[in-house]
């Protein structure tokens, strides 16, 4: 469904401003939500995520935010995403970078892919079994 | 479907947008997407945007024309009916698209809005309160705005 009609490719800003609606009418039960990080930006590059952490994980009750920055290739190429809130987690680096060599959402991105997809496979990611229990940074602490 | 292919009524439309451009109005596929346009309007003559070069970018997505062609401005402009990302208010773009329209018409649209700024169904709520308020004001500012970011 997601690719019918392989022939039309929506170019990097409309498929942005798609994303920008969706994201500004909410998404699901709420648990992942994304927005510009700045409004006047015309080129649309740099996005904020929200992930509330899932039940029954050591993240259970903590709010992460990401950032996200979509180069001009996007979405031929996956945007970078950077935790903001300090976690520890299989495939974020120490300074909150989610490695793409740990992480199959963006180590095998595909344009068909999007913020979203990527919010939810991080949280998705978080309730796996060699996440779930990690000891914790305090809650709320950041990246500088 | 036949990958790749594309429409006969866009082919057509191609052609014709570059063998008869509209005054003022320029639209070009890209190489790469046959269904995406870069565009370039002449700010309309006795309007705020006059002398300004305004780059737009124009999209068919894969149900037009039963869809409306999705299009942005580009370039920074100063107009009640225009947002800060480019996004157009326009009803033609929107409920008020109809097959029988065509690229062209919904460029020469855009173009008019340029003349016609109507600030009582905004999109920039701020602009359009500056155009209701004091739109001498309103009207310098845009001139301003077309200096800064819509001049060559």
């Amino acid at each position: 469904m997601a690719n019918s009609g392989a022939s039309v490719v929506v170019p990097r800003n409309f498929r942005l401003l798609e994303e920008l609606e969706k994201g500004e009418k909410g998404i699901g039960d709420g648990t992942v939500s994304y927005g510009m990080e700045d409004g006047d930006d015309m080129l649309m590059r740099n996005w904020t995520g929200t992930i509330i952490g899932p039940q029954n994980t050591v993240h259970d009750g903590r709010i992460y935010t990401l950032k996200m920055s979509c180069g001009q290739m996007y979405p031929e190429q996956a945007p970078k995403v950077r935790f903001q809130t300090r976690i520890n987690m299989s495939c974020v680096a120490a300074d909150g970078t989610v490695d793409p060599r740990h992480f199959h959402t963006l180590g095998h991105w595909s344009r068909e892919k999007t913020m979203e997809t990527i919010l939810i496979d991080v949280r998705k990611e978080m309730q796996q079994s060699h996440n779930r229990k990690l000891p914790q940074p305090p809650e709320g602490t950041r990246y500088s | 479907m036949a990958g790749g292919q594309l429409p006969r009524r866009i082919i057509k439309e191609t052609s014709r947008l570059m063998s008869e451009p509209a005054p003022g109005i320029s639209a070009h596929p890209s190489e790469d997407n046959l269904r995406y346009f870069n565009v370039m309007i002449l700010g309309p003559q006795q309007s705020p945007y006059e002398g300004g070069i305004f780059k737009l970018e124009l999209f068919l997505p894969e149900d037009y024309p039963m869809a409306a062609p999705k299009v942005r401005f580009l370039t920074k402009i100063y107009h009640p009916n225009i947002d800060k990302l480019g996004r157009i208010c326009l009803d033609i773009l929107k409920d008020k698209w109809s097959p029988a329209l065509q690229i062209r018409t919904v460029l020469i649209s855009i173009q008019a809005l340029l003349s016609a700024p109507n600030p009582d169904d905004p999109l920039a709520e701020n602009v359009a309160r500056h155009w209701k308020d004091n739109e001498a004001e309103a009207v310098a500012t845009a001139k301003e705005w077309t200096r800064m970011y819509a001049s060559q």
